[in-house]
């Protein structure tokens, strides 16, 4: 996901507090000026529908959610940081515009016969933003770093397959697995390479760099102000050649309405933004839509409601399957993502290799869900409304994360779709925080609506493997089937793409026929783009609409007047 | 009863109580929609004759969440304040009563109190026990009762010293009894006053808790909780910010005006004739 720091991606949590962003506003002063005039029509402005020949130079401006905590992204953990780091470091492989691998350091690659040795050989000439060359000692240093256990790395689980790593030369690099590792190279095209020269020897926990960093990627970090913006300055020396854009600002503005304020001041040039916003908002400003472009992609991600497979009731697979009968997923589409989004039958992508097109999604049919209640003993005796089974109502509790509105509403709905066929619920919202360490952990929950953000790789061996809940890890539904076990295994040692397919179309089977969580609904990433910025590529590619965003580039004519404040 | 209605301030406020109490009180009868009924094809529709309103993020009818979320208010504010009086009223008359060291413990804890900043507390302690309407109406009542102790007390302290009091103790009669019968009714005047004056905080710190999400727990509507839903669509939607903040306004008022024109009419000094 290197090349896609607009991708939509879901912010788990959404902090709120006041933008600190007003003082920056001083140092694009002028752009103000532009912004107060373009609500009328203004002969001077020039025309934002031409489209300009590419040129170097200029500025975008966009907003960002938080503040990274660090530079080293491997390391920090957070998505804030690996966004930025997606500009600055480069990976060894990288996936292309139809998600297909390809090279960005490695000129090409090799998996040997028996699948466990991976050789990768390097682009010549390849060099750090100071002059200093870049090389596999350099790659074989990230991979130490990462899986060293002082590092405590949240990404080292992959890294540390690798039995053996070895840099013969500047321009080749070799890993050793003990078994076949399908995953393997999509997690070289998520490694972002740092600098062994600045590195060595440091505390990583420590060191200045994260502050600081040296690049190797398409920009360099110019200035950061700590909760207010992040300056990038275009690399010349980038080794994937240079970008068309100059600078990149990446604001950072926690609240969606303080984006969006902004975004109509015109001082910033992009954001992501929620459906309320897409479909409502935006075309109910007919001057503010003229000057952007929307995006709409879905996303690799889902919202589901996930039950506590180790309590009571949810061990029995007709009561699982009851709910997602009685859930109108589609209702929650449309109340709560405003029709921005789909219906999903298995945790991949629709429309991707992965998605297993056979699976429909449970329809929502109260009469199904409430026959498989009575199958399962439960009826409602004392004619309050809610089922019993030996005196025991079927009621339980449903968390999800504070602030969350969207989250708020799903819960609110499935509430009262599973009131009409004699399931109690009751919601609780959390800080996440909270939500994570007292009851996710320690496993005490009922049920959860929660959503998983997907890589690329179908593999999702620490979702639902077996050995995967220990507190902390993934699977902390508890869910436990042998035969899902076995698929994941094998899909992890299987190179081959069509028989890696048939194995996740097999697991999604089981999956659906299991029902451990409701499938709620895969969401649209949206992003608004002002037209100064040219050069995205149209249509949207799988890859999304963030793909080679150094080609993208601001027409002289667009360009807002800079003062410097400095 | 005559003066009350004669006093300006008192009228205007038991005026605002008054059909907000009955709107509440007459919800289910007046309701249009069940409050909770949530309609995805009507999101965020506009005020018109068929939502008075308009409706919210869900499509949910605000007119009748109002009406339902004003029960929530006003039954928080009577039962927590009727907390916080029982206990007031008890520890006030034990204080006043006996004096000494009895005296000093409840006003020191009085103090004590005091000094917590009551809206920190009331947050730290629902956090703790999970939010729900029972938790909030009983830790606003049990974080809200000094002024009520403070002022019973005083009364107490001069009551004693008077004659009639005096004779009854020297006729025989127990303390519980001069404590429920001839002191508790002669002290209860500032006390009124000040159980409607509390009304109105608790109202507003039980909408101050909804908005935060930790005072009524959805679907349940309270006027803090479709305050909070309206604040994501600020930009457009101001029905869903305008009409609770207004019945907000309405009934505080409503209760500060009544709680001021008690007092007028009960203080002797300002009486005029």
């Amino acid at each position: 996901m290197t090349n896609q720091p607009l991708s939509g991606m879901h912010n788990i949590r959404t902090k709120r507090h006041v933008s600190t962003g007003q003082r920056f506003a001083v140092g694009v002063l002028s752009s103000c000026l532009i912004a107060c005039g373009s609500d009328q029509p203004d002969k001077n402005i020039p025309a934002l529908n031409q489209t300009y020949p590419a040129q170097p130079g200029g500025t975008m401006i966009s907003a960002m959610p938080s503040d990274p905590s660090s530079m080293i992204g491997m390391v920090a953990g957070e998505s804030a940081s690996l966004a930025i780091g997606a500009y600055l470091f480069n990976s060894v492989l990288k996936y292309d515009q139809n998600l297909d691998l390809t090279g960005e350091l490695a000129e090409s690659w090799q998996v040997a016969d028996d699948k466990k040795t991976i050789t990768f050989r390097l682009k010549p000439g390849l060099q750090w933003a100071d002059g200093k060359p870049l090389t596999s000692a350099d790659i074989l240093f990230t991979w130490q770093l990462i899986t060293d256990e002082n590092t405590h790395s949240p990404y080292a689980s992959d890294y540390q397959l690798v039995t053996k790593a070895e840099a013969p030369d500047a321009r080749t690099f070799i890993v050793h697995y003990s078994q076949p590792f399908a995953p393997a190279l999509e997690s070289w095209a998520s490694l972002q390479v740092l600098p062994k020269h600045k590195l060595a020897g440091q505390d990583i926990r420590t060191t200045s760099f994260a502050q600081k960093p040296l690049s190797s990627h398409y920009y360099q970090l110019k200035e950061w102000r700590h909760g207010e913006y992040i300056k990038l300055e275009k690399n010349p020396k980038s080794v994937l050649g240079p970008a068309n854009i100059d600078h990149l600002i990446e604001r950072i503005i926690p609240d969606p309405a303080a984006q969006f304020l902004e975004l109509m001041a015109d001082n910033i040039d992009s954001m992501n933004m929620d459906p309320i916003t897409y479909a409502r908002i935006i075309p109910s400003r007919p001057a503010l839509q003229a000057r952007l472009n929307q995006y709409k992609e879905l996303g690799n991600s889902y919202t589901y409601l996930g039950f506590n497979l180790k309590r009571k009731p949810f061990d029995d697979v007709r009561i699982r399957k009851a709910i997602n009968y009685a859930i109108d997923k589609q209702e929650i589409i449309d109340g709560v993502y405003l029709g921005l989004g789909i219906t999903i039958a298995s945790p991949y992508k629709p429309g991707t290799r992965w998605s297993n097109p056979q699976l429909t999604p449970y329809p929502f049919d109260p009469t199904k869900a409430k026959q498989l209640l009575a199958e399962a003993g439960y009826q409602d005796s004392d004619g309050d409304g809610i089922v019993e089974r030996n005196g025991k109502k079927l009621s339980f509790e449903v968390l999800t994360n504070l602030g969350n509105k969207q989250r708020e509403k799903t819960a609110v709905i499935i509430q009262r779709r599973l009131k009409e066929v004699g399931i109690e619920t009751h919601i609780r919202t959390l800080e996440w925080a909270s939500l994570l360490t007292n009851f996710i952990k320690p496993g005490d929950f009922d049920a959860v609506v929660m959503g998983w953000g997907l890589g690329l790789d179908p593999d999702q061996y620490t979702i639902w493997h077996s050995s995967q809940q220990k507190p902390g890890q993934f699977n902390f539904i508890g869910y436990n089937n042998p035969a899902v076990d076995k698929l994941l295994e094998q899909g992890r040692l299987e190179f081959d793409p069509e028989k890696r397919m048939q194995i996740y179309h097999d697991f999604a089977k089981v999956l659906y026929d299991d029902s451990p969580l409701v499938y709620l609904s895969a969401g649209y990433g949206l992003t608004a783009i002002h037209k100064r910025i040219q050069g995205i590529m149209n249509p949207v590619p799988p890859a999304g609409v963030g793909y080679d965003s150094q080609k993208w580039y601001v027409p002289e004519p667009l360009r807002r007047t800079q003062i410097q404040a400095e | 009863m005559q003066r009350i209605l004669q006093n300006p301030l008192a009228l205007t406020g038991l005026c605002f109580i008054g059909v907000i109490l009955l709107l509440a009180l007459l919800a289910p009868l007046i309701a249009p929609y069940d409050p909770d009924a949530i309609q995805v094809k009507q999101i965020l529709v506009a005020p018109s004759a068929e939502h008075w309103m308009g409706t919210d993020g869900l499509g949910r009818d605000v007119w009748s969440r109002m009406l339902f979320g004003g029960r929530v208010s006003l039954l928080v504010g009577l039962v927590a304040v009727g907390i916080s009086t029982v206990i007031g009223v008890i520890l006030g008359a034990l204080a006043g009563y006996y004096r000494g060291w009895v005296d000093t413990a409840i006003m020191r804890l009085v103090d004590i109190m005091l000094s917590i900043p009551s809206f920190f507390l009331i947050l730290a302690v629902i956090a703790f026990l999970s939010p729900s309407i029972t938790n909030v109406m009983i830790v606003i009542g049990l974080t809200s009762w000094m002024s009520v102790t403070r002022l019973v007390r005083a009364e107490f302290l001069s009551l004693t010293q008077r004659e009639f009091v005096t004779a009854s103790t020297a006729l025989g009669a127990q303390d519980w009894r001069v404590i429920f019968k001839h002191c508790l009714p002669n002290s209860l005047t500032p006390v009124l006053v000040s159980v409607v004056l509390g009304i109105a905080s608790a109202v507003l710190l039980e909408s101050g808790l909804s908005f935060l999400g930790l005072g009524v727990q959805p679907p349940q509507a309270s006027w803090g909780n479709i305050l909070t839903d309206g604040k994501e669509y600020i930009q457009f939607a101001w029905w869903l910010s305008l009409y609770p903040g207004l019945a907000i306004l309405i009934t505080v008022l409503g209760y500060n005006l009544l709680g001021e024109g008690l007092r007028d009419v009960f203080d002797p000094r300002s009486h005029t004739r």
